[in-house]
């Protein structure tokens, strides 16, 4: 299953270099990246324009696939997404921010969205780790509902207040990759980088988890400290897509449900390197499919990326136990 | 597991409790009570409901935070000990653990070994020996490969001690282990935390059922109101006059010379009523023979 999911995100990553407004060859393709002899043009389109949003894609999509992994394993509960933690309603309301009231600085979007994401999470970790019972399940839940309603409210408060302005924002909140270079990833990979790290040392703990509190206790694992790692390591990761890529986070809510459906086990040694590689499979082929389908226009990604994973999510679903 | 029989020679208790008190939400569960395990014996915690049984083993366990009072571990305090140490010297078994969708018998109990497997590696040789030995132990080989959603609440009594016996701990600690079981699925788990005992395990366990605590257990502490109120064998610490004080029934242990055991309790204090009932009973069965048969279709 590692094996397939690897094949599938060369695979996706390859197309995504070829198709596109321009059809450039496999052979281009391959030429280019092993630094062989290709025509100007394509070396430019290649390299210079779809390499760098395809490694976007990639990172992108691994982080949400396996930011949705780990708050569906530190919280015991399917219905974990990266919304949950307060980083979506964060986001959106930075990105709102900067591309409306400051619409000159539209340089600052990615560090916007990262900013207002990672605060919106960390109000959510202080509201639910204080007080009696802190760190539970529910009160993790419910601060993370409320704080992103709160920055819901915001977000909506500034799209009333500039009605003119309201369709920049849309590419956003409806998620999608552009074709900018390295600039952006450049700026934010510190934070992917961070929360990658996190997700690997904590695939273990998670396992332990799922067996109950006392019993990752029994084995020396402190599962408050785990659920707040777990949950810091996906808003960083969460906070950082957005920043990249605006709202998908329906991929992280899905891509770890469709790994574990399809290969029948929820061990998050498993789940959490799976996630990565669907998340990133998922994403590279919607991108290009969102680049293809209207060229030269290119459409949000969010809606092609479920419209390719809905059906097979749904088919799944049916046979689920 | 030869390690754990062979700390049965040392004089140094395995666990040793003084004045432990663990107050929750403004409210103090446990008061000053005492506890001491030896290696190779079946200590039973008993007393009624909301004595502070699990809060004092929890705490013990180092699972519970405790407020006042000393925990020692083969002679070093509890708090000075990091969560993988204390892994290695006690192993717990939920009263009721999370049932997770996805996972296997075998999945369940490699969790439990994972104590004794570093990071980024996979379980070698000795930790797989270990896996199968605990299965075996516990008899859950035949369902090693079902999911743990599928099995039945004796089974999965038994999957959890096979997670803690995976850990290789030489003390087990199970919080009432038998209190969901029927009738057959008990008398394995006490066979089995008996056996382990037996084996040279440090054994602690809650146990409601004061019959099977005086059958298995070498020793009873019994709580009542957060304190530990008696210590000792069970025949000798089971007094009518305690389960009077501390329960408040009338009730007397009974133990035979072929180790049967049984409470014989006076439920509705003695009155008559048990014969009249069985009378009546005689005559519902009467009335029932004739109105029975028309229900079953």
């Amino acid at each position: 299953m590692i094996f397939g999911l690897s094949v599938a995100v060369v695979v996706a990553a390859v197309a995504s270099l070829a198709f596109g407004a321009v059809r450039v060859p496999f052979g281009d393709v391959v030429e280019a990246l092993s630094g062989g002899e290709v025509p100007d043009a394509a070396w430019k389109i290649v390299v210079d324009l779809r390499l760098p949003r395809s490694v976007e894609a990639i990172v992108v999509g691994a982080a949400l696939g396996v930011a949705g992994a780990l708050l569906q394993g530190a919280l015991s509960n399917p219905l974990a997404s990266p919304d949950i933690v307060g980083v979506t309603g964060g986001a959106g309301f930075g990105a709102v921010l900067i591309l409306l009231v400051v619409p000159s600085q539209v340089a600052l979007l990615p560090l916007g969205a990262l900013f207002f994401g990672l605060l919106a999470a960390l109000l959510v970790f202080a509201v639910a780790w204080s007080g009696a019972g802190r760190g539970s399940v529910g009160k993790l839940i419910l601060a993370g509902i409320a704080i992103g309603a709160l920055f819901g409210a915001g977000t909506t408060a500034i799209l009333t207040a500039y009605p003119d302005r309201v369709p920049s924002v849309l590419f956003f909140i409806a998620g999608g990759l552009t074709s900018d270079g390295w600039h952006d990833l450049g700026a934010v990979w510190p934070y992917f980088a961070a929360g990658f790290v996190c997700a690997v040392c904590l695939t273990r703990p998670l396992d332990r988890l799922a067996l109950g509190d006392e019993v990752a206790a029994s084995l020396g694992t402190k599962p408050r400290t785990i659920r707040l790692l777990a949950g810091v390591a996906a808003a960083l990761l969460a906070a950082a897509a957005a920043s990249l890529a605006g709202l998908l986070a329906f991929l992280g809510l899905i891509v770890p449900h469709f790994v574990r459906m399809a290969a029948g086990t929820a061990t998050n040694t498993f789940v959490v390197p799976a996630s990565a590689l669907a998340g990133a499979a998922l994403l590279l082929a919607g991108d290009t499919l969102a680049r293809v389908v209207a060229a030269p226009v290119e459409l949000p990604v969010g809606p092609f990326m479920v419209l390719l994973g809905v059906p097979y999510f749904l088919y799944l679903l049916r046979g689920a136990v | 597991m030869e390690a754990a029989a062979s700390e049965t020679a040392t004089a140094q208790p395995a666990l040793s409790a003084r004045g432990v008190t663990v107050a929750m939400g403004g409210q103090t569960i446990v008061h000053e009570a005492d506890l001491t395990l030896a290696h190779g014996r079946l200590l039973a915690v008993v007393g009624p409901n909301g004595a502070g049984k699990s809060t004092l083993v929890r705490a013990v366990s180092g699972i519970q935070r405790s407020s006042a009072g000393g925990i020692f571990w083969n002679g070093a305090r509890l708090s000075s000990l990091k969560g993988r140490e204390l892994a290695l010297m006690r192993a717990f078994v939920p009263q009721r653990a999370l049932v997770p969708g996805g996972v296997t018998v075998r999945d369940a109990v490699t969790i439990g070994r994972s104590v004794h497997i570093r990071p980024w590696q996979r379980p070698g040789s000795g930790d797989r020996l270990a896996i199968e030995t605990a299965i075996d132990r516990t008899g859950v080989a035949a369902l090693a490969d079902r999911q743990l959603t599928t099995l039945s609440g004796g089974e999965l009594q038994r999957v959890q001690i096979a997670v803690a016996l995976a850990q290789d701990a030489p003390v087990l600690i199970a919080d009432e282990p038998t209190s969901q079981l029927d009738l057959g699925a008990t008398v394995a788990v006490a066979k089995l935390l008996r056996g382990l005992a037996d084996d040279g395990f440090a054994v602690l366990v809650v146990v409601h059922d004061l019959s099977l605590a005086a059958a298995v257990a070498d020793e009873v502490v019994v709580m009542s109101d957060g304190r530990t109120v008696a210590c000792g064998t069970p025949p000798a610490t089971l007094t009518r006059d305690l389960l009077s004080e501390v329960w408040g029934v009338q009730a007397s242990l009974e133990v035979t010379d072929d180790e049967r055991t049984a409470l014989s309790v006076a439920w509705l204090d003695g009155e008559d009523r048990p014969v009249r009932a069985a009378r009546d009973q005689e005559i519902d069965n009467d009335r029932n023979a004739y109105s029975v048969p028309g229900w079953e279709v």
